[in-house]
């Protein structure tokens, strides 16, 4: 790995001042375990690294029910995992966490890392999206909220502005069921081939829809929106054939590539098949 | 008297490891040691026009820059066809360049400034177009001047005739991918040369003594000058069976640096620089009779070989023993033809040609045992090896406990919920607390089937050159310590401790008063290597004999002490009794020191050398008793397919393996299971995808080994039949853990939904091809 200056700022101005000197050749650090490997492997290049781990407030969990979750960017992924708050009002999240990487890098790695990374594989990003997720984006010049939806640019680029940092995650309190499920080869330790979150507001019983929200993971340049897919199923009956439909329109909306993770042909497959089994288990 | 053989006696190194206590290469720190760095070519076949070292020369850091130009002028490797640094490139994983600088990180900034004008030259990357006529040649100063590097053509019986008594045949044709050993630890070495112009390298190489021959070869010294030092090695498989070009521009850095030089790999060039199993295509057709026996076999296949030869080219022998001798079959052809290209190179690794050939001849007893309407376990029993024969091909099987491991395999099987509907399957994600688990699988879509698989491996030695030979000494101290000098090597597979157990129980000492040397070709006596699963049965011969020897010297000098005859006396934990009388005893250590404080005293030195009683196969038959014993094994395998994703869950493995006689039981088990391991793997995500000669998945994350998460429940049976000739009736085992699985998951798969899988690995997207495909045309 080549030499860098390395910065550990302890409070959010310094940091904003830092990341604004070095106006757009810096590199944030949190966990480190995408960054290094990248940094490593020379796929990334950095002359000064910020380090954000010391600053405070970053890594808050709390919820409320008008306002719902705030969620610190530091907070990692092993958090996720054990937090009272997201078994209770967003289990989804628990669950997604819990089949990312490996205990060790679950301790170190950070939801704000893995959206800034912004790989259309993120695992976290299909569920945050469908639950309604903003990201509030700070630099030296002031505060910015948006829709994660609206973060991710292309694969690896975010809405990041140079000198900007993310600084938290917010969600509205939960409304209605979500699922998050993966196909990759191996349960853990292992990036998605296809990722599908879905969440359902009922009507009434569980057959009915009022809305839906359908996200795609790793089948598009970004964590994918399947609007038509949503389409099918708002203010629908969940029948068996409404719900092949809604599958079918989400993998024609997908854009996948043939790489060596999976054909595109197999990605949109299994987007249909995993968005069908992600309405039935919250059915 | 406590018996040590037979014992679940922990690894000697296990707490060390566990702990992180035991010394690797990449843990070798010399003082004034520097760092090598290596520039491969960036195209698969060109011609190097010029290179420009200055700027990396010039970098702060960097003590120097070796190029062709410093080749000694000697080829070596199997086929004699490789150099350190090239000047013709054939592969991606040519060596142009190498930088020494006084850390890492700056020898790979020097790479960077590294100028090399490249001349491109038309590549190859397939046997099919390296055979095409007007193929440009991969080594043009080859003689033959052709692409192929060897054809190997074997026969017994009359295959005509075989064809005519068939009641059924089959055919199929197969392919399997590049795979790779993925050690723990990346390939390194220490290269220190001293004032005599002798070098000294610390190696995590397999074949120590060899090694000393092949860089003698490649560096122009004498082998004499050369001493290897084997470090604690984390994984071998076969990776460290031959010479590559790393190990001379080691010493080559460090001459020209006059600074000891370590040269380690990163991941990444552990995938791109290391060697390969090599990918297979194969036509396989075979016929049985209608009550069930065999009646021929007839395999042809090709080989890439890849740029330059390694032990990858050899292992049709290997495959040829599993087509003519796996089951007894009277009538056999098989054909490999090796091929040059300008892709990976490919070298030895666990099972040798046996993990390829036990896929095609297992999943093609399936389709017989189908097309005969036999129980597919009724039907290989029936053509099963058995004790006491010889093969057509000469295999001279003694002990053979193929029948026992079938029908033990079988006898779990039923114990299996195939088509019940049992409970699911420990799904790790089910222990999560107020949360659903997060199975994506549906239960309409999940079939179940069980398949299974034998296999047949080398289990008394392996003549692959001319001696198959092991030295050991035992030398007993003052103190009664007793220590064993062995020739063989440890690689993480548990020799030392197994060798010690024969040692310990020979001498009547107990496992904590010994000591295993195996690591220093100065010190320890000769041996060919640690391959072919001979260790225990080689090794061990040795170390008995040697053990014996040292015996006899205690026994000679306690008679005189307890005024008995050598032949009353029996000795244990450490101490000599006269049979009959127990009162009149010693220790060993007396009896040592007693040798030692007197005139005309001797030490107690125990010498072994053990050659199995075994010939080279025939140069043109290819026929030959290669092995003293064989070992023999069998798989069950249970699985679950996911019919809408094509995701393939193996729910369990059940393994039985006749090893001879186990000393120790709890060795053997973490051989199967770790066999398992590399062979599941195998069977369903590992693939080196490769494009152009590129390796396109280079890491961890794309090349997908089994993690302890993806293991099934597995189930490991030891068969013991008692081998005449092995020690204390041992037989290998090293490799037989991974070798049918592929074929016991593919034969399980076709049990649960109908469909011949014919490509490794059976990824989930080859499989729901496979599906669709069947939908489609039924």
């Amino acid at each position: 790995m080549r030499p860098f200056n390395h910065f550990t700022p302890t409070t959010l101005s310094e940091a904003l001042s830092l990341l604004a000197e070095h106006n757009g050749k810096t590199s944030v650090i949190a966990g480190g375990t995408d960054l290094l490997l990248k940094m490593k492997a020379g796929l990334r290049k950095s002359n000064v690294v910020v380090n954000i781990k010391r600053l405070p407030n970053l890594n808050c969990l709390t919820f409320n029910a008008i306002d719902g979750l705030k969620l610190g960017a530091l907070t990692t992924l092993r958090e996720l995992t054990r937090s009272p708050i997201i078994f209770e009002h967003y289990p989804v999240l628990a669950q997604t966490a819990h089949i990312m990487a490996s205990e060790q890098i679950r301790s170190l790695a950070t939801v704000g890392g893995n959206l800034c990374n912004a790989a259309p594989s993120a695992d976290l990003a299909p569920p945050l999206i469908a639950l309604g997720a903003s990201v509030n984006l700070i630099s030296s010049a002031g505060e910015r909220r948006i829709p994660l939806e609206n973060f991710f640019v292309g694969p690896g680029k975010s809405a990041l502005q140079p000198g900007e940092l993310l600084k938290e995650i917010t969600l509205p309190p939960p409304v209605g069921k979500t699922a998050y499920l993966k196909h990759s080869p191996r349960v853990y330790m292992d990036i998605a081939i296809v990722g599908v979150a879905v969440r359902i507001q009922f009507e009434g019983d569980r057959f009915a829809c009022r809305e839906a929200r359908v996200v795609l993971g790793a089948v598009a340049p970004v964590p994918l929106r399947a609007h038509q897919s949503e389409d099918v199923l708002a203010g629908q009956n969940l029948t068996e054939e409404r719900i092949l439909q809604a599958a079918k329109a989400a993998g024609q909306e997908c854009s996948p590539i043939d790489d060596v993770r999976g054909a595109a042909w197999y990605r949109r497959r299994m987007v249909e098949v995993l968005l069908k089994r992600g309405i039935k288990s919250i059915q | 008297m406590d018996q040590i053989i037979g014992q679940r006696v922990p690894k000697l190194d296990a707490s060390a490891k566990a702990t992180g206590k035991a010394t690797y290469g990449h843990d070798i720190r010399l003082p004034g040691m520097l760092h090598g760095r290596i520039l491969y070519s960036r195209y698969a076949h060109a011609k190097i026009l010029n290179i420009d070292t200055s700027r990396a020369k010039n970098l702060r850091g960097v003590k120097c820059v070796l190029t062709s130009a410093d080749n000694p002028s000697h080829l070596f490797g199997y086929g004699k066809d490789n150099k350190p640094f090239k000047d013709i490139a054939r592969s991606l994983r040519d060596e142009i360049a190498g930088v020494v600088a006084i850390d890492p990180d700056i020898a790979e900034e020097a790479l960077e400034l590294i100028t090399v004008e490249y001349e491109p030259l038309p590549a190859i990357f397939s046997p099919k177009e390296a055979l095409a006529e007007g193929a440009p040649l991969i080594h043009p100063e080859r003689k033959s001047q052709s692409n192929m590097f060897h054809s190997y053509r074997y026969t017994h019986g009359d295959l005509g005739q075989g064809e005519r008594e068939s009641d059924v045949v089959v055919e199929a044709s197969y392919t399997v991918p590049y795979v790779t050993h993925a050690c723990m630890e990346t390939s390194v070495v220490v290269a220190q040369f001293d004032l005599r112009d002798h070098l000294t390298l610390w190696s995590t190489t397999q074949i120590p003594f060899l090694l000393q021959r092949d860089l003698s070869e490649a560096l122009g010294i004498s082998g004499s000058q050369i001493r290897i030092i084997q470090t604690a090695v984390g994984g071998a498989f076969g990776r460290g069976l031959d010479i590559y070009p790393y190990e001379p521009i080691a010493a080559l850095m460090a001459r020209k640096a006059g600074q000891p030089v370590r040269l380690a790999f990163s991941r990444h060039e552990e995938f791109t620089a290391g060697p390969a199993r090599q990918p297979v295509e194969v036509t396989i057709r075979a016929g049985a009779k209608s009550d069930g026996t065999l009646t021929f076999r007839d395999v042809s296949s090709v080989l890439d070989v890849g740029a330059y030869i390694s032990w990858g080219s050899v292992t049709p022998l290997v495959m040829m023993e599993t087509t003519a001798s796996l089951y007894q079959v009277p009538h056999v052809r098989f054909q490999a033809d090796c091929v040059y290209t300008n892709n990976l190179i490919t070298g030895a690794m666990r099972g040798y040609g046996n993990p390829q050939s036990t896929f095609f001849v297992e999943t093609i007893m399936d389709r017989l045992a189908e097309a005969l309407k036999m129980d597919p376990v009724e039907f290989r029993v029936r053509n099963a090896n058995v004790p006491n024969s010889e093969t057509p091909q000469g295999l001279i099987i003694t002990s053979c406990g193929m029948k026992e491991c079938l029908e033990t395999v079988a006898a779990n099987a039923d114990q299996g919920a195939k088509h019940t509907s049992s409970a699911p399957v420990s799904d790790p994600t089910r222990n999560m607390a107020n949360s659903r688990p997060l199975i994506e699988e549906d239960p309409p879509h999940l079939k179940r089937g069980i398949g299974f698989a034998a296999t047949l491996n080398v289990g008394g030695g392996a003549r692959i050159y001319r001696s198959d030979g092991c030295g050991a000494t035992v030398k007993v101290d003052d103190f009664g310590h007793v220590t064993l000098i062995t020739g063989s090597t440890e690689i993480g597979q548990g020799s030392e401790t197994v060798l010690a157990q024969i040692v310990a129980q020979t001498l009547g000492v107990k496992m904590e008063d010994i000591t295993v040397l195996n690591s220093d070709t100065d010190i320890k006596p000769w041996d060919v290597g640690v391959h072919a699963s001979r260790t225990t049965f080689i090794a061990g011969n040795a170390a008995q004999l040697a053990a014996l020897d040292a015996r006899n010297q205690i026994f000679e000098t306690a008679a005189e002490l307890l005024k008995a005859k050598p032949e009353e006396l029996q000795s244990y934990d450490g101490s000599v009794t006269v049979k009959n009388d127990p009162a009149r005893s010693l220790t060993i250590a007396q009896a040592a020191r007693s040798r030692h404080f007197k005139e005309g005293g001797k030490v107690i030195l125990g010498e072994g050398w053990y050659d199995p009683p075994t010939k080279l196969v025939d140069k043109d038959t290819y026929k030959g008793n290669i092995s003293a014993a064989y070992g023999f094994g069998a798989q069950m395998a249970e699985v679950e397919v996911d019919t809408e994703t094509g995701k393939v869950r193996v729910l369990r493995l059940v393994c039985a393996n006749d090893v001879g006689f186990a000393i120790n039981p709890m060795a053997v088990e973490g051989q199967i299971e770790g066999g398992a391991q590399m062979g599941l793997g195998y069977a369903l995500t590992e693939e080196l995808i490769v494009k152009d000669g590129k390796i396109l998945n280079p890491d961890l994350l794309d090349y997908r080994l089994f993690t302890s998460a993806d293991m099934p429940e597995i189930k490991s049976i030891i068969v013991e039949t008692d081998d005449p000739t092995g020690p204390f009736g041992a037989k290998g085992v090293g490799e037989m853990g991974g070798t049918p699985t592929a074929a016991a998951i593919a034969n399980a798969i076709y049990d649960a939904i109908g469909i011949r899988m014919t490509q490794l690995p059976m990824t989930p997207e080859r499989v729901l091809a496979a599906i669709m495909q069947k939908e489609t045309t039924e």
